[in-house]
């Protein structure tokens, strides 16, 4: 057994928004996870699962998602 | 500064007092007694024995007896003394002076009384001084010169009882040290040290009178005892009774150098006792903080890998990992790698390409390696091993407390009431911690245990814990949010402290998250297995017992809520008011020698040195300047990633430096993948351990004697590492790591180890005020030593924390995703054991693997019983990732549903077994819960289709080395 790359970054993700995804405001929560990948993750990482996040849209959980949505919109601002 | 008489630190640690300093609290109002010995005036703390106050004047009063690692025992007599007003001759070791006591320690009468005990036992003793090997340094030599005996009246063995000790066999069952019985003179010292200091109990006397004699166990050999070859007994041994092997082959040694044990991360201060460039011993210094003159079976004994016929010390490179080695000279192989990693960055992108530190190497080596990959390969694809062990440590404190580090002192054990250990096991893996540990329980103090397993510390000799908490792998944040719980809804809480000291905010919302009834024992119970009156006891015993400290290792750290739980365990000490002063405290125990040190040192992908994130622009700036060079403002991959990405086909070049990550990281087979599709793989190390043998550059490493630099331990204290013999490979790591960078295009220029530490100092606050000279004065230094603290800082968060207002993190559980199914019904869990160390690269290359030989599976008996399987029994373990083969060891330690093994040796393969999942912060692996089966093995000597492919690999790989 050996996850993918990809596989494993979305399992990240998620666990991700598990733990740290708590707690008062929905908006806090993304906040949350989003501050968590951006300072934690290489480039490439972050790269490439806003790249293919549509594809598994319904394998991340819903705090998830909205992060990632809004990593993508910053790594394209950058 | 004012400065107090503080026996800790006022006294020197090459003259042996006699008896412990007296315990004594170094304020302005603390009174000394002064009494008068011989005529001059000392003036010492109460409670100080007479043998000590007049060796603090310098008079050394005869002494066999006592010696000041132990409590006075008052058997010999030789140091009897008159005093002033008093009948007889009272011993002075077990005398405590008094003020305005007149003592005198010399006369006719006394020498004459001190020559007559001492003619008993030299009557008993053979009379071969010329041929011991104790010649040089025994005491009782010694003291037959000092009180003067010129003549035996009692010789031979007709004067006294038919037994005597002249006729005893040696026991020699030990691998490093000898028992010369013959020459015991029975002053209990061994005794009295493997209990007072060890905490084993091993030893024993039997009989009395002149028959009596000391035996380890019930006259068992040494290596069938309780021992475990701490070395206590030897060092406290005044005679050549207890004598190391290699004095004994070899002869005293004629100079010392005072330096740091390469292994755990206590960071015992050892002397290399040399003879020329040989070390031929290693003492455990008294002058040390650590570990206070004591020392375990590693750090004492297990020092000859270092010169062990597998060492490498020539380059080598090769084309591909099919081929044989090619021996070259530095320079080759630093062109030959440059010139690969270069071109490997060409065609796959800056970010192909990274490095691993060393969590076993100097700060000054980490520093360099990291410095290499974040100027020369340009990215910051840098990690540390650490990132495997105790990465959530860093997370977590630093998120709750402010710092990534422990926040206390190992002395401060001495002053705690309540001792919680979670998820360690410090008499097997930080052994002299665990004995300074154990000495306090015997003294009183209260003891937590959560941990799977029955380790040593629930039930050992002496020391029980008062709570055995034996939770299910993977439910530490149910655990410790159920303890929390039970303080807040009990009203338990340091209300004061809280609201001076932490965030409110915050501290609110935690408190309605915690409050809530599904953290309550009674609902956990059903996850962790504790049952809820446990948790409600150990918790009232942990917020109302005093002094309450937590201490906490890979136990905590190894899991997919690592992080979690280090952030539960500081809302713990928080909430009940446990930080910031001696006895207290979150302390995480790290496993090898340097993780601190290089977590310290910016290994981490996101952290320049200093734990300041790399995408602050003023950190960068001081970076940048003073190293001229562009930074990349974006976090470099960890470890993990980086296997993933080499996987994939995205990353081809890695600088591995001191580690074995084919060994020591999980799902083996994941791992090997990712070597194998490596372009340039760089390693650098003393053998060619796993990962080298996936490598196409083999830089030779060398070991801690062989060069300068620091370590840091547990306690975040900078202790020097000094170099005793000249560099096998004919470099010093250091300059390894500045050969390659000067291939790559970035040259660093430094001279010695020394002026690397100046770079450290000049651009990390916390460091500023560590140098060399300092640390030479000093011993060693604790972080932050800076103008602010000069003296460094023993203990954490004393007025405030460091991140201003402590912060309580919500902890909700997550249960892992690694359950128990049909297919895997048990979950196992790994650690390690005394002897050997990590990987066992080195400790499997000395006679410590006379304790451990190979990695066995612990067992609980019904589970066993369920196989059909025995102790000694060859078993297979699986998982979703893989299976091997290993004998079983069945063991009530266990508890049914759980298996434990070690993972020394390679060829066991255990990491083969453990999967890829992760704590969500970190990426550390979740190597202590997996599910598995175990099955017995019906062929006696099958192995498992992965060990078949290891050992095939591995005889190729030798034979691929031209020696
Ligand atoms: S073995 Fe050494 S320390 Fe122990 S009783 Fe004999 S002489 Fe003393
Ligand atoms: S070596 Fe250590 S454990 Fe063994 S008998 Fe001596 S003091 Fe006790
Ligand atoms: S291995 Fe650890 S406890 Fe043992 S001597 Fe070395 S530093 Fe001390
Ligand atoms: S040294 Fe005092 S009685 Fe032995």
């Amino acid at each position: 057994m050996s996850e993918n790359e990809l596989s494993h970054l979305i399992k990240m993700a998620n666990q991700i928004a598990s733990n740290i995804g708590i707690g008062s405001t929905e908006e806090d929560c993304v906040k949350k996870v989003v501050t968590h990948i951006t300072a934690f993750w290489a480039l490439p990482m972050r790269q490439k699962i806003c790249a293919n996040m549509e594809e598994f849209a319904e394998d991340l959980n819903p705090i998830a998602t909205k992060a990632l949505l809004e990593i993508q919109t910053n790594l394209k601002a950058a | 500064m004012l400065h107090f008489f503080d026996p800790r630190t006022d006294l020197d640690s090459e003259i042996d007092y006699g008896t412990p300093p007296a315990t004594f609290d170094p304020t302005p109002d603390a009174e000394l007694i002064s009494l008068s010995i011989d005529g001059n005036e000392v003036r010492v703390p109460e409670g100080t024995s007479v043998m000590h106050a007049a060796a603090m004047a310098g008079i050394n009063i005869p002494k066999l007896c006592a010696t000041d690692s132990l409590e006075a025992f008052g058997s010999c007599r030789i140091c009897l003394v008159q005093i002033e007003g008093r009948r007889g001759f009272p011993a002075s070791c077990t005398t405590p002076a008094e003020a305005g006591m007149e003592v005198k320690t010399q006369n006719d009468k006394i020498g004459k009384l001190r020559r007559n005990v001492m003619e008993l036992y030299i009557s008993d003793h053979p009379l071969d001084c010329l041929t011991c090997p104790a010649n040089g340094d025994c005491e009782l030599q010694d003291m037959a010169g000092a009180v003067g005996l010129r003549n035996v009246r009692y010789t031979g063995q007709s004067a006294i009882p038919s037994h005597t000790h002249l006729d005893e066999k040696k026991d020699t069952s030990n691998p490093y040290f000898t028992f010369d019985a013959s020459k015991c003179i029975v002053c209990n010292r061994c005794v009295r040290a493997c209990e007072e200091t060890q905490g084993t109990f091993a030893l024993t006397i039997s009989s009395r009178g002149f028959e009596s004699k000391v035996s380890p166990g019930q006259d068992d050999a040494f290596m069938d005892s309780d021992c475990v070859s701490c070395g206590a007994c030897v060092q406290a041994c005044p005679t050549a009774t207890l004598m190391e092997t290699s004095i004994i082959d070899k002869g005293q040694p004629e100079h010392s150098v005072i330096t740091t044990c390469a292994y755990c991360g206590v960071g015992c201060a050892f002397k290399a006792d040399m003879k020329g460039d040989e070390v031929i011993r290693m003492t455990p210094w008294k002058g040390g903080k650590a570990n206070r003159g004591h020392s375990c079976v590693k750090g004492r004994f297990a020092f000859g890998y270092a010169t062990h016929q597998d060492r490498i010390t020539s380059p080598m490179v090769r084309d591909s990992i099919d081929q044989p080695w090619r021996k070259v000279s530095f320079e080759e192989a630093f062109d030959f790698a440059a010139t690969r990693i270069k071109g490997i960055q060409e065609k796959y992108g800056r970010n192909s390409v990274g490095g691993i530190t060393s969590s076993r190497c100097t700060n000054e080596e980490t520093y360099l390696v990291q410095k290499l990959v974040r100027a020369a390969f340009g990215n910051n694809n840098v990690d540390t091993c650490a990132r495997v062990c105790h990465s959530p440590t860093g997370f977590g404190l630093k998120t709750t407390l402010g710092e990534s580090a422990g926040t206390q002192t190992f002395d401060s054990v001495e002053k705690t009431d309540v001792i919680m250990v979670i998820g360690a096991n410090p008499t097997d893996a930080h052994p002299v911690f665990g004995s300074r540990m154990k000495k306090r329980i015997r003294e009183g103090a209260k003891l937590i245990v959560v941990d799977p397993r029955s380790i040593d510390l629930v039930n050992g000799p002496h020391v029980n814990a008062d709570y055995h908490l034996q939770l299910m792998p993977g439910t530490n944040v149910a655990f410790v949010n159920a303890m929390a719980h039970v303080i807040v809804n009990e009203g338990l809480e340091a209300a004061d402290f809280i609201a001076e000291r932490c965030e409110t905010e915050a501290f609110h919302e935690w408190k309605n998250f915690i409050a809530d009834e599904r953290h309550s024992p009674e609902n956990t119970e059903q996850f962790t297995g504790i049952p809820a009156a446990y948790i409600r006891g150990a918790a009232r015993l942990y917020a109302t017992g005093g002094n309450g400290s937590i201490y906490y290792g890979l136990g905590v750290t190894e899991h997919s809520q690592g992080s979690s739980t280090v952030m539960g365990i500081a809302n713990l000490a928080m909430l009940t008011g446990n930080v910031g002063r001696d006895g207290v405290g979150v302390n995480p125990l790290r496993g090898q020698n340097n993780v601190q040190g290089s977590c310290d040192m910016g290994s981490f992908p996101h952290e320049l040195p200093g734990y300041r994130h790399i995408s602050g622009q003023a950190v960068r700036d001081l970076f940048e300047d003073a190293w001229k060079v562009k930074l990349d403002p974006e976090p470099g991959y960890r470890i993990t990633n980086m296997l993933d990405a080499a996987v994939e086909g995205s990353y081809k070049g890695l600088y591995v430096q001191g580690e074995d990550i084919a060994q020591s990281d999980p799902n083996t087979k994941h791992v090997e993948a990712a070597l194998r599709n490596m372009e340039c793989l760089i390693v650098q190390d003393i053998f060619l351990n796993e990962t080298a043998k996936f490598a196409h550059v083999f830089l030779p490493g060398t070991s801690f004697l062989e060069k300068n630099g620091t370590f840091t331990n547990a306690e975040r204290r900078i202790s020097p590492v000094r170099k005793v013999m000249p560099p096998m490979p004919g470099l010093e790591d250091w300059q390894v790591t500045l050969g390659l960078s000067k291939a790559l295009g970035y040259e660093m220029h430094y001279e010695h180890p020394s002026e690397i530490m100046a770079e450290i100092a000049a651009l990390t606050p916390t460091f500023s005020n560590v140098t060399y000279e300092r640390l030479d004065e000093e011993g060693s230094l604790q972080w932050p030593c800076n103008d602010e603290t000069p003296d460094g800082t023993p203990i954490m968060h004393v007025d405030g924390f460091v991140r201003g207002k402590g912060f309580f993190a919500l902890t909700e559980y997550v249960p892992t995703e690694e359950k128990v199914t049909r297919r895997f019904p048990l979950l196992l869990t790994t650690g390690r054991i005394l002897s050997q160390y990590n990987v066992g690269a080195q400790t499997r290359r000395t006679e410590n693997s006379s304790w451990h030989g190979e990695d066995t599976l612990e067992i609980h008996p019904q589970d066993a019983e369920d196989r059909g399987i025995n102790t000694g029994d060859l078993v297979s373990l699986a998982s979703r990732a893989g299976d091997t083969h290993l004998r079983a060891l069945v063991s009530d330690r266990m508890q049914p549903g759980v298996v434990y093994t070690t993972f020394h040796h390679p060829e066991t393969g255990a990491n083969v077994i453990t999967t890829d999942n992760s704590d969500w912060a970190t990426n550390c692996p979740e190597y202590k819960v997996t599910a598995v089966q175990v099955d017995k093995l019906i062929s006696e000597t099958a192995s498992s289709e992965w060990q078949n492919q290891f050992a095939e690999f591995t005889e190729q790989q030798i034979a691929f080395i031209d020696k």
